[in-house]
C-alpha cells in the first residue's frame, strides 16, 4: 500500500510540474532541484541512520517507498511550488501555495509514519514541519544566488 | 560521530584525488559560463551522492565507504569528486565537439574511465565492496548516468548560452 501511495504521489507531483505555467527556466528548476535533493538525502541519513531519531523500515516496498519520498517528492514539490510562487503577484496568494506546499509534505509525512515507512523515535511532526520551512527558504535562496551568479558575470564581464 | 575511522591511506588518497581534481578545474581555462559551470558541478555532486545513499547504504548497502558504514567528513569529501568529474565530462565533451557519430564512443570511454577510477578507488580502500557487488556492475551506472548527463548538456546547449565565448559552435549534425 505505502508503496503504491508513494508512487502516485511521486507521479502526481512530476506530471504537475510538467502541465504549470513555469516562471523558471529549466537550469534554474534543475538547480534547485538538485540543492533540494542532496539535502533532503543528507538529511534522512543523518537523523534516521547516524542520529537514530527516526528509525526507518527494513520492509524492502515500504523503503522504496521511503527513497521515493526522499529523492523524487521532496525536491519535485519544493521545485512545483518554487514556480507557483514566483508567479503570484499577491503576498496573501504566495502565503497560500506556501502552506499548501508544507501541507502536501506534513500530509504524506503522516503517511510515512501510518505505513510504518519512518518509526518516530526522539521526533515529532512539529519538527519536520520546521525542516520543510526550511526548505522553502534554502530552495528560494538557492534560486536567488543562482540568478545572481549569472547577473553579476553579464555585468563584470 | 567522528570525523574518520582511521586517518590513513583511503584518507590521504581522498585528500590527493581532491587537490588533483580541482587543480584541473581551476588550471583549465574558462570554458563555460559561470551558471553553467555552477550547475554541472552540482550536477555530478549530486549524482555521487544520490547513487552513494541509494545503493551504498541503507537497506541496499552494497558498499562502504572509508572503513565504515557511517557518515563521515571523508565520504563528504569523496562526494565532492564527483563535481569536477562531472565537469571535466561536459569540458571535454565541447572541446572535442561531440555529435551523434561520436556521442556512443565518447559515454562508453568516460564509463570505462568511471569504472577505472572506481578500481582504484578499492585499491586504496576509500571503497569496499560488500553484499555481493562486483566492480562490473559499476559500468551500466556509469553508461547510464553519464548517457542522461551528455543528453542533458544537449538540451541546454540548444537552449542557453553555454560557452563564454558566446559563440555557438556547429556540432556536426
Amino acid at each position: 500500500m505505502a508503496f503504491a501511495v508513494f508512487f502516485f504521489a511521486s507521479w502526481l507531483v512530476l506530471t504537475l510540474f510538467l502541465v504549470i505555467p513555469k516562471k523558471l527556466s529549466i537550469i534554474e528548476n534543475t538547480f534547485v532541484f538538485l540543492i533540494i535533493l542532496v539535502i533532503s538525502i543528507n538529511w534522512t541519513w543523518i537523523i534516521y541512520e547516524e542520529i537514530k531519531l527516526i528509525k526507518s523500515t527494513e520492509e524492502t516496498m515500504e523503503y522504496t517507498a521511503f527513497l521515493l519520498f526522499r529523492s523524487v517528492i521532496i525536491p519535485m514539490i519544493l521545485v512545483t511550488q518554487l514556480n507557483l510562487l514566483c508567479r503570484a503577484n499577491k503576498f496573501t496568494k504566495s502565503l497560500l501555495i506556501l502552506s499548501t506546499s508544507l501541507a502536501i509534505l506534513l500530509l504524506l509525512t503522516f503517511l510515512s509514519t501510518f505505513f510504518n515507512m519512518a518509526n518516530y523515535i526522539k521526533w515529532n511532526i512539529g519538527y519536520d514541519a520546521i525542516y520543510y520551512l526550511s526548505l522553502h527558504v534554502i530552495a528560494y535562496y538557492s534560486l536567488k544566488f543562482f540568478r545572481k551568479s549569472a547577473q553579476s558575470e553579464v555585468k563584470y564581464s | 560521530m567522528s570525523l574518520w575511522e582511521s586517518f590513513d591511506k583511503n584518507e590521504i588518497s581522498i585528500l590527493l584525488f581532491v587537490v588533483v581534481g580541482y587543480a584541473f578545474l581551476f588550471l583549465l581555462p574558462k570554458k563555460f559560463t559561470r551558471e553553467i559551470t555552477l550547475l554541472f558541478l552540482l550536477w555530478g555532486f549530486t549524482i555521487g551522492v544520490l547513487f552513494d545513499f541509494t545503493i551504498g547504504g541503507g537497506l541496499v548497502d552494497f558498499f562502504k565507504l572509508n572503513d565504515s558504514n557511517g557518515y563521515r567528513l571523508f565520504d563528504f569529501l569523496y562526494y565532492l569528486l564527483f563535481a569536477p568529474f562531472s565537469y571535466l565530462f561536459i569540458y571535454f565533451y565541447e572541446s572535442f565537439r561531440i555529435n551523434k557519430k561520436t556521442f556512443i564512443w565518447y559515454i562508453v570511454a568516460w564509463a570505462g574511465i568511471g569504472v577505472g577510477m572506481q578500481w582504484v578507488f578499492t585499491l586504496v580502500e576509500i571503497v569496499q565492496f560488500q553484499k555481493g557487488y562486483k566492480i562490473p556492475f559499476s559500468f551500466p551506472i556509469f553508461l547510464m548516468t553519464q548517457t542522461i548527463t551528455g543528453l542533458y548538456y544537449e538540451f541546454v546547449f540548444s537552449r542557453f548560452k553555454v560557452l563564454k565565448s558566446g559563440l555557438k559552435k556547429p556540432r556536426g549534425y
